[in-house]
């Protein structure tokens, strides 16, 4: 940092301080005024101290200084990460090369600029026994070899954790490297067929030329022979995916939009073989192979834009469960294990901020868990010895000690899971409009084909056969085969940029038939977070409550504090504080005694509550706000009212909804009083609240919501965040996962925002439309297209050149339309502008 | 002209040894991540910086430069 920098931080720290580290703005309470480095949290600390101990500072700063992207705070667990040497781990996620060294893959969180991969890297050079150390940045995966003689993974996890990259096993596995093949597999087809199809038209062009130049038989002959022998492997080779596809098609009496493709390959190829080994009659091996290089291009650009938002799902699917458990040995010391590696009866440790590995009861320690990712209940639980815990609630206080009583699939949250994972495997593929159309469009063109063969057997028995081949080349449905493709790559990729991130492009489709929709409320329509809404009393009050509440962890402790942080320098000191769990807390501040809670805690305490402080209280109640009192020296003196606040934009996105015609649905996992209260005042009639519901309640509720949808043909539309949503998600047509879900409810929904609140729900319906609206004139441009070569190819007036001119014209426009019409992230730039 | 018999089976012979070396490249997972690569060679260019980086090392600890001259 310069001089001048430093001079800037100490005039308005209080405005301009960036973190050291991430260049994030320092939040207020983390100021560390005279301080000439300022962290915007202990993780940004604790790397940069790191960095410049290992003297790696230097070149990480100014390559993330030199890098445009957006910045992330660092966090450092400060885990062991024995559990990546335990042998379950290396079971399920490393392999071991001949080599005797051992390789794997981590996802490494908080990775996203170019000194990220400088300083990722770097390891591979420094820490010794790793043998080979590659990050992939746009995947946040470091692919690591290591020699397990001389080193440890856990070792070399730690030392990325250090860094500030927290490690996680890559969950996906199998799957990944599956799809890995097939797309590798694809670029290959795709290589072959564009290098020959350039080929053959370069000689196509001499064969061409020769038409009307005329041309001497023997080179007329040799080119022929060489056009058909480079467009062998492009028909057998590269060609084979849309036959076999065709042929399942056909199998299952479901024929779509392959076996027209293939139909035109076939016939092109083979009427042209049959012309080169005759000697005579035209040929058509560069529109042919033209086809099959362009149709591959627009498959495998789809295929790479739909990555994005399945590899997102795929990581976070087992997000939701603990990925370690701290575990008692017999000695007696707690270490980290896999969570599969727990049977019933084990110990383990839950620090504070760890998630529950397994179901089990509290032995011994005492604190709050917000379990409201498996419930939906916004407010945290209370739990000490004896009480009974569930796996992926997370540990908000002290430290617990758990036995467990269940693990892996036998806990509630693995239960929830298997049924998300079922309602996964359920859903149906839905038709795509593409497939309908071709459907007609396969029986149109054969109607047309022997159409043609009947009138040319009538007037020249001779050219019958190159005419209905020409048909049938030239109306392959190249345009329409890469209209949706091409223009659902693109909408796929514009909507991922904007924080839109769609797994499936049906769900495009399915969108617009949507008639209902259900909405979870914590965290979807409120922010999910307790906020102090409403403060009855003065300052004074005030920072004596605060004094108290400094020395509380609890959720209402955190909402006061923040909203009264202007006060923070001026709060005296607080002593004797207790609390009692669940009701209030009392303690003493410069020699007055101030008491917070319920009005059962203050009079148990001999404090009166008066009549009028009461139906203050009622009245917050009322609105589903928790009330607690303050009181001074024994006198009730200020009323606080605690809520999960609305999302400023939750009532208008509503009302817009249901102007279009919705239903909508709220189904809350919150007590039914609060979910109602919340509901009305959102506008949701008594009948379409439903609270206190599980998990698998909603699951049902949206099921049945999706049969009487189903009666006209509609779809349902669900919104959530929570494990508790998982499965309703999952069985909805379309589910909406908002930004900071949790990874249950990510792995499950079919789109996944990563933008906050509800605005980019209605981006993602804008969107959408408007994608379904560029397919849909591309598909009649195609067909007005192809309507005009087919009555073309039946008067007889297509020859090759026609073909090979017309085949391209087409494609392009429905390229460039898809291409650049307007799909996702208009609203955004009309934003900026 | 009729030295095309003999051109265009070398230029096939070309056409198939560079899909030969596509076929490669792709299948050693040279196109599985198109953007690290890009920032990687950025690295390349800094022999310079990491010099001065490992004198600074040398400075402030004297014994963990030893590991770094092992390498």
């Amino acid at each position: 940092m310069t001089m001048a920098q430093t001079a800037r931080l100490h005039d308005d720290a209080r405005v301009n301080a960036r973190c050291s580290h991430c260049g994030t703005p320092v939040p207020s309470e983390e100021l560390r005024l005279g301080d000439e480095l300022q962290f915007c949290c202990n993780g940004c600390r604790h790397v940069y101290g790191f960095l410049r101990s290992e003297g790696l500072d230097r070149n990480y700063y100014r390559l993330r200084r030199a890098d445009s992207r957006e910045n992330v705070p660092a966090t450092v667990t400060g885990r062991r990460f024995t559990d990546f040497d335990n042998d379950i781990f290396e079971k399920a996620h490393v392999e071991t090369l001949d080599s005797g060294h051992k390789r794997t893959r981590l996802f490494l969180e908080g990775v996203h600029c170019a000194a990220c991969v400088w300083l990722v890297e770097r390891l591979g050079d420094e820490h010794e026994g790793v043998v080979r150390l590659r990050l992939d940045l746009p995947r946040a995966t470091a692919e690591i070899e290591w020699n397990p003689q001389v080193t440890a993974l856990s070792a070399i996890a730690r030392r990325l954790d250090a860094y500030g990259y927290a490690p996680h096993a890559v969950q996906s596995g199998g799957v990944a490297d599956l799809r890995r093949r097939e797309e590798r597999g694809l670029l290959v087809r795709l290589g072959v067929a564009a290098a020959c199809a350039m080929n053959i038209m370069l000689i196509e062009v001499a064969l061409y030329a020769g038409e009307y130049e005329g041309i001497a038989p023997h080179f007329r002959e040799f080119f022929s022979w060489v056009s058909f022998l480079l467009c062998l492997p492009v028909v057998f080779y590269a060609a084979l995916p849309f036959f076999s596809a065709a042929l399942a098609g056909l199998k299952n009496r479901f024929p779509h939009m392959d076996l027209p493709i293939s139909l035109g390959i076939s016939s092109g190829f083979i009427y042209s073989t049959v012309s080169v080994l005759s000697g005579e009659g035209p040929i058509y091996f560069d529109s042919t192979s033209a086809l099959v290089a362009l149709l591959l291009a627009g498959r495998y650009v789809q295929q790479r834009s739909q990555r994005a938002a399945v590899e997102l799902s795929e990581r976070m699917q087992h997000a939701g469960r603990a990925e370690f458990a701290r575990k008692r040995n017999e000695n007696g010391t707690f270490e980290e294990v896999p969570p599969e590696a727990l049977v019933a009866g084990d110990l383990v440790e839950v620090l504070s901020g760890d998630t529950l590995p397994a179901d089990g009861n509290v032995v011994e320690g005492r604190s709050s868990l917000d379990a409201s990712i498996l419930t939906g209940e916004s407010r945290p639980v209370r739990v000490e010895a004896g009480a009974e815990v569930v796996a992926g609630a997370v540990n908000l206080g002290g430290r617990l000690i758990v036995r467990v009583d269940a693990e892996g699939e036998r806990t509630r949250l693995g239960r929830l899971m298997k049924l998300v994972e079922e309602a996964s495997g359920r859903r149906a593929k839905i038709v795509a409009t593409a497939d309908v159309v071709s459907r007609y469009f396969v029986s149109a063109v054969l109607v047309l084909a022997a159409l043609t063969a009947a009138i040319w057997l009538v007037r020249d028995p001779a050219r019958a056969m190159e005419h209905v081949i020409a048909l049938l080349v030239v109306t392959c449905p190249c345009a329409l085969g890469l209209a949706t493709p091409v223009a659902i790559s693109v909408a796929l990729a514009r909507a991922a940029k904007t924080g839109i991130y769609i797994k499936d492009a049906d769900v495009l489709e399915r969108l617009r038939r949507v008639d209902r929709a259900a909405f979870d409320k914590t965290g979807t329509l409120t922010g999910g977070r307790l906020e102090l809404v409403h403060w009855d009393g003065d300052d004074a009050t005030a920072r004596l409550a605060f004094a108290v509440e400094r020395q509380s962890s609890h959720p209402l402790a955190r909402a006061l504090r923040s909203r009264f942080r202007a006060l923070e320098t001026s709060i005296p000191e607080a002593d004797s504080v207790e609390e009692r769990l669940g009701r209030g807390i009392e303690g003493r501040v410069e020699r007055t005694r101030v008491a917070l809670g319920n009005a059962n805690y203050l009079e148990s305490l001999g404090i009166s509550v008066t009549e009028a402080w009461r139906s203050k209280a009622d009245d917050l109640a009322e609105r589903a706000w928790t009330p607690v009192f303050v009181a001074v020296d024994g006198q009730v003196c200020a009323l606080a009212g605690f809520a999960d606040p609305l999302r400023p934009e939750a009532k208008e996105f509503l009302e817009k909804l249901r102007k279009k015609g919705w239903a909508l649905h709220l189904f809350s996992g919150d007590s039914p009083p609060v979910a109602s209260t919340v509901g009305r005042l959102l506008g949701f009639g008594e009948r379409e609240i439903r609270g206190g519901v599980s998990p698998e309640d909603k699951h049902d509720l949206v099921r049945t919501l999706k049969q009487e949808a189903r009666k006209n043909g509609n779809r349902v539309l669900m919104i959530g965040d929570g494990v508790n949503d998982a499965a309703a998600l999952a069985e909805a047509d379309v589910g909406i996962a908002v930004q900071g879900g949790s990874g249950a409810s990510i792995g499950a929904a079919h789109v996944t925002l990563t933008q906050p609140g509800l605005e980019p729900v209605a981006e993602l319906l804008d969107g959408s439309r408007r994608t379904l609206r560029i397919i849909y004139r591309n598909l009649l441009f195609s067909l007005g297209y192809n309507l005009v070569c087919a009555t073309l190819a039946m008067m007889g007036k297509i020859d090759p050149l026609a073909a090979a001119v017309l085949m391209p014209i087409s494609s392009l426009t429905v390229i460039s339309y898809g291409v650049l019409g307007r799909s996702f992230g208009t609203r955004r730039r009309a934003a900026s502008a | 002209m009729e030295v095309v018999f003999f051109l265009l089976p070398m230029s096939l012979l070309l056409v198939g040894g560079f899909v030969a070396l596509f076929h490669w490249s792709v299948r050693s997972g040279q196109f599985d991540d198109m953007e690290t690569p890009a920032i990687r060679m950025l690295f390349d260019d800094e022999e310079d910086a990491k010099l001065q980086n490992r004198q600074k090392v040398e400075e402030n600890a004297p014994n963990r430069a030893e590991t770094a001259e092992g390498r």
